[in-house]
């Protein structure tokens, strides 16, 4: 009874002033982040307000969110996508959804201070939309291993972790180098990468993937086709008799090798014949420092045994 | 147009497509991305060197595909045809009852589920496209036996609900597989096993030539189910069989081609245009007629872009809508 006395009288009013000064100091401070913001061109060409520490982070990529693990920042990480999967911590964080069309709300109600987004995965009307409500997205944008490296550079910078971003770089970039120097002069094995093969759709010559191939020594059959993701015929591909096939393993849609045996066209292929045909792990389609694990493991492929380019067709 | 074709004139149309469909069968194994004399294409066809590419391109990667191409033109120009005259309604394509969208849901079901299940993408979407039309029967039966207006709402209704749920299972998928799924929605040919030709080739056979045989009932039935029930024909046996045996050419189509568009709708009027309404002349010319477009459209669709290729579905679409509107017009007009 008390209580609700005081509540009516003075105690109530010095109540409500403390309401509205720390209505004020909370106004206060969000100029003050956005003060401490600076506006920068992100690699899409979008003007952005960075915050100098963010400290609140969403990854709408699962190659970003693998960037901000390898820079040990997986802790300032509030939000990341359904299909976020490595480190295996990332699956545990709040989900927003998938890269075409995450929940903003979800990603509002997660108060980030940056949003971390790329040009291939996500779709520019998100960043418009983030933009509209006070989220910054910043885009990031690697089509090839070199611009991959450029990218971890540069998410250092944005994040404050410069150092940590130049020595990952530098290891991963000698590793690129040995895998180079170990196939140069090798004669370069003919490669067919199937995207999908119910009709057959291949990597067009402006793809990661077929950075990734030329970088392991591999010579992509599909360099002349237009398109990222053109069909080729099954003619042409056996004209142009690939060495090696290789297929992406995803969870879903990985018909067994055995399938290829059986198909016409398919089963008179040398690579099919020679059961030269591999599944590659999906990171080779995914900018993130994994890819030159995926790097080494196709150089493996395309040059066994540190050396013969082409295995004798039996 | 509707001149009372003569039994003479209807052999010659006969004859002449199917020495048209000779030809275009034989000029389509000559193009391809890959050019090759037409002494290669003779010995690929007849050769032994069975090591040589040229024998492979031909015997196992064109001759297999036009042979599809013919196999599912034929099957979705008469199963056409015979869903307008059951339907009484010119709008009828092999699609309107539901019956691809329920192959289509089979197929990216089976590319959703992977491994095994992937690889045996025909025969799961042959069994969603068996169960869809099972489905539309019995929601197009009233009072026992089928009902026209009944049948095409209830087939669209279930196309409709099925697209629906396709949309939605893609969304599951990853942006690869949906890239691959999209181009089989949208009809390819290009890859099909023996084993699938040497069950299809009687199966869609056998099916038309089912259909054949109540090619005079669907005549007697263009006058109306009553006049037809006067005049002797068992309406309601005669509606099931067709259904039935237009749903299964459907089927069988889809669930090795995807969704072909525009052929089942166009072909049937393109024979009506030659050889009138009697459906044992209309029947047999959609079936040459539509081999023919097909292994025209799939040549197309194999050679314009090449190496690359388009898929055939969108060649069919493109080059049939305008055909389609012209004619419109011409009959209209």
């Amino acid at each position: 009874m008390v209580g609700g006395l005081a509540f009516l009288t003075g105690q109530a009013c010095w109540k409500k002033k403390l309401a509205v000064l720390s209505l004020l100091a909370a106004l206060l401070a969000i100029v003050a982040v956005k003060a401490s913001a600076r506006q920068i061109i992100d690699q899409t060409g979008r003007r952005v307000n960075v915050p100098d520490r963010p400290q609140r982070l969403i990854s709408l990529a699962p190659s970003i969110t693998e960037v901000v693990y390898a820079l040990g920042l997986g802790d300032r990480l509030v939000g990341d996508t359904d299909y976020c999967d490595f480190p295996p911590e990332a699956r545990n964080k709040p989900h927003v959804g998938a890269m075409l069309n995450p929940s903003l709300e979800r990603i509002v109600a997660l108060k980030p201070d940056l949003v971390l987004g790329t040009a291939d995965a996500n779709r520019r009307q998100t960043a418009d939309q983030l933009e509209r409500l006070g989220v910054p997205l910043y885009g990031l944008r690697a089509h090839t291993v070199d611009e991959t490296l450029h990218s971890i550079e540069d998410l250092g910078r944005i994040l404050g972790r410069e150092r940590e971003a130049e020595g990952l770089v530098e290891q991963l970039r000698a590793r690129i180098e040995s895998v180079e120097r170990r196939v140069a002069g090798q004669p370069r094995p003919k490669v067919l990468f199937v995207v999908w093969y119910r009709p057959l759709i291949t990597a067009g010559p402006h793809t990661f993937i077929a950075d990734v191939v030329a970088h392991a020594g591999g010579l992509s059959i599909s360099n002349d086709l237009r398109g990222e993701w053109p069909r080729l015929s099954l003619e042409e591909v056996l004209r142009r008799a690939p060495d090696v096939i290789l297929f992406p393993k995803t969870e879903s849609f990985s018909p067994g090798l055995e399938e290829f045996a059986r198909l016409p066209g398919w089963k008179e292929l040398r690579a099919v014949q020679s059961h030269r045909m591999y599944f590659l792990s999906e990171t080779i389609m995914r900018p993130s420092p994994r890819l030159v694990d995926a790097l080494e493991e196709l150089a493996g492929i395309l040059h066994p045994a540190g050396g013969l380019g082409r295995r004798p067709t039996q | 147009m509707m001149i009372r074709a003569t039994r003479r004139n209807v052999l010659l149309v006969l004859i002449f497509l199917s020495l048209a469909l000779l030809l275009v069968g034989l000029g389509a194994l000559t193009m391809g991305s890959v050019r090759l004399p037409l002494a290669e294409v003779w010995a690929g066809l007849c050769g032994a060197r069975s090591e040589a590419q040229a024998v492979v391109i031909i015997r196992e990667i064109r001759l297999p595909r036009i042979l599809l191409a013919m196999l599912v033109g034929a099957a979705l120009a008469v199963s056409g045809t015979g869903l307008q005259a059951l339907l009484r309604n010119p709008l009828a394509d092999p699609y309107v009852l539901g019956i691809s969208s329920g192959a289509a849901l089979g197929a990216i079901v089976a590319f959703w589920a992977g491994g095994r299940v992937a690889a045996a993408s025909p025969l799961v979407a042959f069994l969603g496209a068996v169960l869809t039309m099972l489905w539309v029967y019995l929601l197009g039966r009233r009072a026992g036996r089928l009902a026209s207006y009944t049948l095409l709402l209830a087939g669209v209704v279930t196309a409709s609900f099925l697209s629906a749920v396709i949309l939605f299972v893609l969304t599951l998928l990853s942006s690869r597989d949906v890239r691959g799924t999209a181009f089989w929605l949208m009809g390819d040919l290009s890859v099909v096993t023996d084993a699938q030709l040497r069950l299809l080739v009687p199966a869609v056979i056998l099916a038309i030539a089912g259909l054949y045989w109540f090619a005079k009932d669907l005549n007697v039935l263009l006058l109306g189910e009553e006049e037809a029930a006067h005049l002797g024909v068992n309406v309601a046996r005669v509606e099931t069989a067709v259904y039935l045996l237009a749903s299964l050419l459907t089927a069988l189509a889809v669930s090795v081609s995807g969704a072909i568009g525009y052929l089942g709708l166009l072909v049937p009027h393109l024979g009506r245009m030659l050889v009138g309404n009697d459906h044992r002349m209309l029947l047999p010319t959609a079936a040459l007629g539509g081999a023919i477009v097909l292994v025209l459209s799939d040549t197309l669709a194999r050679t314009v872009v090449a190496p690359g290729e388009l898929p055939v579905g969108a060649v069919t679409a493109v080059a049939g809508a305008p055909v389609f509107i012209y004619l419109l017009r011409r009959t209209t007009g």
